[in-house]
């Protein structure tokens, strides 16, 4: 018989216990040293990467701001040139945009968003590690540009035709358009396993109303990101193509338009705006509820204006194009939304004001941040309400009103929050405080500065003076304005400096930070500062939207693995699978392991991006076949896989593996993909129409230059294809797999059957792309029919495979569950573009 | 039709507030470049009526949908709940009530200036 332990042996046999947990889960989850950590996936050391990688960029841009001003400082100076200040304000605006901004914030969202919902990672680490090399080497690639004196210099937004081969002969455009595209594919891998892991990772019981605010920010910057990059990212592709390959979509003669270009940048370009502030107000939504010691006044209210600047703000990109000749009562309708936009905007202002009201507020140092936020964000909003009535955007349009708008809009909206979450965030990375006077010294500096640069610069535009100009005349009454705003801007430099200085010495002398410093109430504060590799050894049951507020023995519970999963024997990574409503968990999701493909499918993408600079096609074709066979590596070893979650015999002791089931987050991140996928599709869809409708030189062929009967006998086929594999699926997951393999097989059989004929098609065509518009978005809507229907081929030959070597079967039917949408949606394109490219032409009376 | 308590229902009146407005500006730009009435007809052109009557049509079904929902808020003795604790029904239902409600309005904002305005000009 044992004998009874006394208190302190136990205690010490559970601290053992505990501690013995710990060291069992980190061998598991921690990173690997050295230089093997470039393989590691995990959500924290990602986002870390992306956030350090975006403060630099952001102080490349920033040193280029400093340039201009510089330059700007004197009337009639020359110390840039025209060339170069062209390059340089184009670069800014790129490198801001593209390089921080976004980044940035999604560093913010991935390293949270795990942390928040009680998950122990992202949905897809592999693909967060992906993105983060794509990022790097796309901003690589477009920054090295200007050190080779060949950057971009048709400003941020690279208007056709200045853009174009005629004004812009040299590389610069060429290095803008790949390089944002490689950049974009990191952004639109956030923005999918983003919003998985916020509907699909919350910890148990934790429902929709329970989500904190941030996720829900989070969960609407990412739809947006999902439907807002593909329209630039078709624009890009586009216009490379059209200088590159001579083809024909904004040159006016053969039957391209311009303004196509402005369309698919700004359909783009105004969500974008939208993209960042969400963010950073969710930052703000998260930070000023603690400051004031209460919950958020109107949770609701601000969930509704979550959703309803997530719609307007995509009803508002032609307010960009008032002075391009659009009818009055387009116009309207265009200036009815961005008017509208307010409304949530002051939702969600009022909701800050009534929280801060009727809380007992402490200011710390981010709290400072905030006031300033609220300050200069809501003078860049006033100033927004006066460019979205036309008459007003007439007269400033193109001048420094604008420019100090924007600035006012994003700098306030988005630079403000994220200095504020910074602060505050610093002592969970690192454990440490910063010190208080260095940051104050730090707002300061930035806060006085930022509005003497900005704010004399609406009166410098409303003087008349233009942007882009790199010199002026003296005695325009803009002197001593544009010396007061450089000035400006060097005091906000010496602000930033002063905040670098107080973040890299806070690592090394930072106070240790207790646990939990600010009292806050959300679950990220739950774990040990700076976070272990898993976030939490145990996941707790949530069911309070102020978890540490209500359960603040949560602190220490999560830690002991008094919870649920505290259990690491299998080895491997695992979290929850949870309902997208109710927050309850359905199943276990197993994680990848630390893997070096996303680094190879990156270097292989990158000498893809390279070599299409460099128009070494032959390479480019290389790069792509290479990059194809990496992520099919990537996808082999997945599901039972022996190198993955292979089947064990004590499976129905626990909640299933999300492999062994049929709606994992796979599935999601599929449907979630093929959103981003559709509107690129409806983009391209938007140009044939708009070509055909508004391009002065349309030229149409009385006949379809595309042979019918081979196109509509390959789409039967591919119908016959996707029926059959639809049968398929819906008989395994009630699991009957009982001639799957076969069926499988004969899937890919008429789907090859169907890309062959199409291929027939396209070789066959009559197509001249480099002379008619009409033909160039033909040879692009067949080239995307035909990779579609390549890839299905591929991977359902590939299932057919696993079927043979037992990785997907009666008791693991997830795989061809998640292939299922790609065939039903590439069957959808298929007979959609059939109707609007072939029939729709032929009944209008001109193919 | 969707459960008033359906989380589509989060997003529903702005996804038809979308249609509602990419009808509107596609088909202005289709019918000016088509079958363009006369400048001197101001705003009494087929174009602004069939403005006019769409966003009619949409607000009205935008506000039907606003009350649906908000009369679903209150619990029901109904015992399908779809496995939802009431009070995420009742949230659902609510802020899907303001925002159809919200989506009328933007309807009756974005529509209104074809009183007014010229289509073409």
């Amino acid at each position: 018989m044992n004998e009874p332990q006394n208190p302190s042996q136990s205690d010490e046999q559970n601290l053992d216990n505990q501690s013995r947990l710990h060291q069992d889960f980190a061998r598991v989850w921690d990173a690997p040293k050295g230089w093997r950590t470039l393989a590691t996936v995990n959500h924290t050391p990602v986002a870390m990467r992306f956030m350090v990688t975006g403060i630099i960029f952001f102080l490349i841009g920033g040193v280029m701001a400093m340039l201009m001003r510089t330059q700007l400082a004197l009337p009639g100076q020359d110390i840039l040139g025209p060339e170069l200040y062209n390059q340089l304000f184009t670069m800014h605006g790129t490198v801001m945009m593209f390089l921080f901004a976004i980044p940035v914030l999604e560093a913010f969202a991935m390293y949270l968003i795990p942390k928040m919902v009680g998950a122990r990672d992202l949905a897809f680490p592999r693909l967060s590690s992906l993105g983060y090399y794509c990022y790097l080497f796309g901003g690589i690639i477009l920054l090295s540009s200007i050190f080779m004196g060949m950057a971009p210099n048709s400003g941020w937004f690279m208007y056709t035709p200045l853009s174009g081969n005629i004004y812009s002969p040299g590389k610069g455009s060429d290095f803008w358009l790949l390089g944002i595209t490689f950049v974009e594919i990191s952004a639109l891998g956030a923005g999918a396993e983003l919003v998985v892991s916020i509907l699909r990772m919350r910890a148990n019981g934790m429902t929709l109303r329970q989500m904190p605010i941030f996720c829900w920010y989070i969960l609407a910057m990412s739809l947006m990101i999902v439907f807002g990059f593909p329209p630039l990212i078709l624009g890009s592709i586009l216009l490379e193509l059209e200088r590159s390959a001579g083809m024909v979509f904004f040159a006016v003669e053969g039957g391209g338009d311009p303004l196509l270009w402005q369309h698919l940048f700004w359909l783009f370009g105004h969500p974008e705006v939208y993209i960042i502030f969400l963010p950073a107000a969710g930052i703000v939504s998260t930070i000023l509820p603690v400051f004031a010691q209460r919950p958020l006044v109107g949770y609701a209210w601000v969930v509704l204006s979550i959703t309803l600047m997530g719609f307007v703000s995509f009803g508002l990109w032609v307010h960009h194009m008032f002075t391009v000749g659009i009818p009055q009562l387009a116009q309207a309708f265009f200036s009815a939304a961005s008017m509208l936009v307010a409304i949530p905007t002051a939702i969600q202002i009022f909701a800050w004001l009534a929280t801060l009201w009727t809380g007992r507020v402490v200011y710390n140092l981010p709290m400072l941040w905030i006031i300033g936020f609220l300050v200069v964000f809501v003078c860049g909003g006033l100033t927004g309400v006066m460019l979205a009535l036309v008459p007003f955007n007439w007269q400033v349009h193109d001048t420094h009103f604008v420019v100090a708008h924007m600035h006012y809009v994003l700098v306030g909206g988005m630079l403000f929050p994220v200095m504020a979450g910074l602060y505050y965030w610093l002592p969970h990375v690192s454990g440490r405080l910063p010190s208080d006077n260095l940051g104050r010294w730090g707002f300061w500096l930035f806060f006085i500065g930022f509005n003497a640069t900005f704010l004399l610069m609406h009166v410098t535009g409303l003087l008349g003076m233009p942007r882009r100009a790199y010199t002026y005349e003296a005695g325009l009454g803009w002197d001593w304005l544009n010396l007061l705003s450089s000035v400006g801007g060097f005091v906000m430099a010496a602000g930033v400096a002063m905040i670098i200085v107080d973040i890299v010495m806070h690592f090394r002398f930072g106070q240790q930070s207790k646990r939990n410093p600010w009292q806050a109430d959300t679950l990220e504060w739950a774990m040990p500062t700076p976070p272990n590799s898993y976030n939490f050894a145990s996941l707790p049951d949530i069911h309070s939207r102020n978890p540490l507020w209500d359960q603040p023995q949560l602190l220490t519970s999560i830690d002991a693995g008094e919870h649920a999963l505290a259990e690491i024997h299998h080895e491997r990574r695992e979290t929850f699978g949870s309902d997208a409503v109710t927050g309850k968990i359905s199943h276990i999701i197993h994680l990848p392991n630390n893997s070096w493909l996303p680094l190879y499918a990156s270097l292989t993408l990158a000498v893809v991006c390279i070599s299409l600079l460099l128009r070494i096609y032959p390479l480019a074709l290389a790069g792509t076949v290479a990059t194809f066979l990496v992520l099919l590596r990537w996808g082999w070893v997945n599901g039972a896989h022996p190198g993955a979650a292979p089947l064990t015999k004590d499976e129905h002791l626990r909640l299933p593996l999300h492999s062994r089931t049929c709606d994992g987050p796979g599935l999601w991140g599929m449907v979630v993909s093929l959103m981003a996928n559709g509107t690129l599709y409806v983009s391209l869809l938007f140009g044939w129409f708009y070509l055909w409708t508004v391009s002065p030189h349309w030229i149409a062929p009385q006949q379809s230059p595309l042979a019918l009967s081979p196109l509509l006998a390959s789409g039967v086929l591919l119908t016959m294809a996707v029926f059959y594999y639809n049968r398929l699926v819906a008989r395994l997951c009630k699991g009957d797999a009982r001639g799957l393999q076969s069926g499988l097989w004969i899937v890919t059989g008429l789907g090859l059957l169907h890309f062959t004929l199409l291929l027939w098609v396209y070789v066959q065509a009559p197509l001249d792309p480099s002379s008619l518009a009409h033909d160039s978005v033909l040879t692009v809507m067949l080239l995307y029919l035909l990779l579609h229907s390549g890839a299905a081929v591929v991977l359902c030959g590939l299932q057919a495979q696993r079927v043979k070597l037992g990785y997907v079967g009666a008791n693991l039917p997830y795989e061809p569950v998640v292939l299922r949408p790609f065939w039903l949606y590439t069957l959808a394109v298929f007979w959609i573009s059939f109707a609007a490219f072939v029939l729709l032409p032929m009944s209008w009376g001109g193919a | 039709m969707f459960s008033p308590h359906h989380p589509v229902q989060l997003v529903l009146g702005l996804i038809i507030w979308s249609l509602f407005f990419v009808a509107v500006y596609s088909g202005l730009s289709v019918g000016c470049a088509f079958a363009p009435p006369s400048p001197e007809q101001g705003a009494l052109t087929w174009i602004n009526a069939s403005v006019l009557l769409l966003m009619l049509a949409t607000m009205i079904y935008l506000l039907c949908n606003a009350y649906y929902c908000w009369r679903a808020r209150l619990p029901s003795k109904s015992s399908d709940n779809q496995g939802q604790p009431q009070k995420v029904r009742e949230f659902i239902a609510r802020i899907a009530a303001s925002e159809y409600l919200l989506a009328a309005v933007a309807t009756l904002l974005v529509g209104l200036p074809s009183v007014y305005l010229p289509p073409c000009v």
